[in-house]
């Protein structure tokens, strides 16, 4: 028996591990087992305003902090009877999408690239790729710019509220928003291309299920009220348990979920593969450059599509901000009632977020969020330990194995205070 | 916070030599970093609000962007250095300090909510800029508490030391 390890699973976040069981060349277990405690935020707002609510929820995470409050918001606004006006839609529109560029940009390039260009890391490649590292920087510098004008502030903004905005952003803010989203387009492009262009090793293949929201209009887009599955189906956003079959494992804190007693995938990928077609501009012609059947099977391409998904998010930018500067800024919805149940589905960058409320007499009476990353777990699993067995049914070294492992896990972006932190693989 | 190797500083006194020693000439600036949600580890970011009022344009926090200034800095023609602070949890008394040199940042993971500061300082030396890391030993990082005492004091002496050196960075620069 032997034990191969990987001290700390860079690029993700997290406290936990992944153990991997050998026998000889078999693969007994693959356990993503979770160390980090669990943060009970869903039993922290109990008996909070909504209000109060709004503020807590999006400390859950500080990359995915407009997707946890939008995903509230939406939630919220059923429960309590609240239509928020067409300029807030749109505005959220906005904050979305500045949000998808900032995460995208950190993920694609800090994080995944290093793996495929054979690099330890972000630091170790600015030698030789200086300027790929800058664009990266450039694209989320300007993500975070959009987070900050349409929420308030970078990280946690408290603008986007219950039935609209605190404050719209402002005329001179929006027109360099859409001047700035112009002129990055070319390295999208750039970045789309260089992820095109590498190698997607086809160990970790299977056949797989995609989960998305159906953003409404036939758009693409990154809310909706109904959630696309690859299999053909559609189903409410309120039906999100059924969707989702969440269970606890003995060997970590996360939740995970399972349907129709299979694992499944939510992402970038996920999206583009029920809504690509959707797409428009250059992202859609890249989009269908590059799509292949590779995608259904390999979740190595989520790097691909958050690359072309970051492109049409720049794209749309310039059409979303004179769709808003076309609008008055309208009086905030207020709630209808103070009785209520309901369900906000968003995605995130790193895929699906669930926030569902139940709220008693204006109170928050119960709330359950489920997070993209933790849809993702069992998937992650999965899709690593074909890889184990494949890579060692090759006779690969430790290193390669490791190497494989890692590039499964942050394919998908891990994005959770759970994410995996080391790798084991215990020989028997 | 920052887990990174340290230099001892024990004084004020230490502490404007050894920032002195790191930043040579030309401008500084300062990027405060860290959580002010969760008390002395938002002692980076009270720092750098502390030195936005007497320099606007040479002082930043985390919550202005991290890469996105150290970018611009990066890009800037000028002879500069950069100054991060943050809390490190160091295995000293609250409040202590240190200085890191970037040579001696031992830090190299990047993750999804935080581009490492190895990474800005490999990017601004490429520019030939110079950084370091200012440390402060937190008392408590409890959620949504106050800065402790000590840490209070630290950040006082860090602000005057770094405020000293800003002027005269500003006067080299004119």
């Amino acid at each position: 028996m032997r034990e191969l390890n990987v001290e700390a699973l860079a690029r993700v976040e997290g406290d936990g591990g992944i153990t991997v069981t050998l026998d000889g060349k078999k693969v007994k277990s693959v356990t993503l087992d979770v160390h980090e405690g669990p943060r009970l935020i869903e039993q922290l707002v109990r008996g909070m305003t909504p209000e109060d609510d709004l503020t807590v929820i999006p400390r859950i995470c500080a990359i995915c902090t407009l997707s946890h409050r939008y995903s509230a918001i939406r939630g919220l606004e059923k429960a309590l009877g609240v239509s928020a006006p067409e300029k807030a839609l749109v505005t959220r529109e906005l904050m979305m999408l500045g949000e998808n560029v900032e995460s995208n940009s950190l993920h694609t390039f800090l994080l995944a690239l290093p793996d495929f260009l054979g690099y330890p890391s972000a630091i170790a490649m600015l030698n030789d790729y200086a300027d790929d590292v800058k664009r990266a920087l450039r694209l989320k510098k300007f993500g975070n710019h959009v987070m900050a004008i349409t929420s308030g502030r970078i990280v946690h903004g408290e603008n986007p509220i219950i039935g609209g905005f605190g404050k719209y952003p402002s005329r001179k803010a929006l027109e360099e928003i859409k001047l700035k989203s112009h002129e990055l387009i070319p390295d999208a492009v750039r970045d789309v291309e260089l992820f095109a262009s590498l190698k997607y090793p086809t160990f970790p293949e299977a056949e797989m299920v995609f989960m998305s929201v159906n953003a409404p209009k036939k758009k693409f887009g990154f809310a909706g009220d109904s959630i696309l599955i690859s299999n053909g189906k559609e189903a409410n956003v309120e039906d999100y348990k059924k969707l989702t079959s969440e269970r606890v494992v003995s060997h970590s804190f996360a939740k995970r979920s399972l349907y129709q007693d299979k694992p499944f995938t939510v992402g970038a990928n996920a999206r583009l593969i029920n809504m690509g077609k959707r797409l428009d501009g250059q992202a859609g012609d890249l989009f269908k450059e590059h799509y292949s059947d590779g995608w259904l099977k390999n979740p190595l391409y989520n790097n691909l599509a958050q690359a072309i998904e970051m492109l049409w998010s720049l794209e749309q930018m310039p059409e979303v901000v004179d769709k808003i500067m076309g609008m008055e800024d309208p009086p905030n919805e207020k709630p209808t009632r103070t009785t209520g149940s309901g369900t906000g589905a968003v995605e995130a960058p790193r895929g699906t977020l669930y926030h569902h409320y139940d709220i008693k007499d204006g109170l928050i009476d119960g709330a359950d969020i489920i997070t993209p990353t933790a849809q993702n777990l069992d998937d992650i699993e999965r899709h690593m330990r074909l890889t184990a067995e494949r890579l060692l049914a090759e006779d690969k070294k430790d290193e390669e194995i490791r190497l494989g492992l890692e590039m499964v896990a942050r394919a998908y972006d891990p994005c959770i205070s759970c994410a995996t932190h080391l790798v084991t693989l215990k020989r028997i | 916070m920052h887990k990174l190797r340290d230099t001892p500083c024990d004084t004020e006194a230490d502490l404007k030599r050894l920032l002195k020693d790191v930043v040579g000439h030309g401008r500084l600036y300062v990027l405060g970093l860290g959580n002010t949600d969760r008390a002395d580890d938002g002692a980076g970011i009270v720092v750098a609000e502390n030195l936005k009022k007497p320099f606007p344009e040479f002082s930043f926090s985390e919550h202005d962007g991290v890469e996105g200034t150290v970018l611009e800095i990066s890009e800037k023609d000028e002879v500069a250095s950069v100054v991060f602070v943050d809390a490190a949890d160091l295995k000293l008394s609250p409040g202590s300090i240190r200085v890191v040199k970037k040579e001696q940042i031992r830090e190299t993971e990047i993750t999804t909510h935080r581009v490492a500061v190895a990474l800005m300082a490999s990017i601004l030396a490429k520019t030939g800029k110079e950084s370091a890391v200012v440390c402060i030993q937190p008392g408590s990082v409890e959620f949504r508490g106050r800065m402790t005492q000590p840490v209070k004091k630290s950040v006082e002496a860090i602000v005057k030391a770094l405020a000293e050196l800003m002027s005269q960075g500003d006067s080299q620069a004119r």
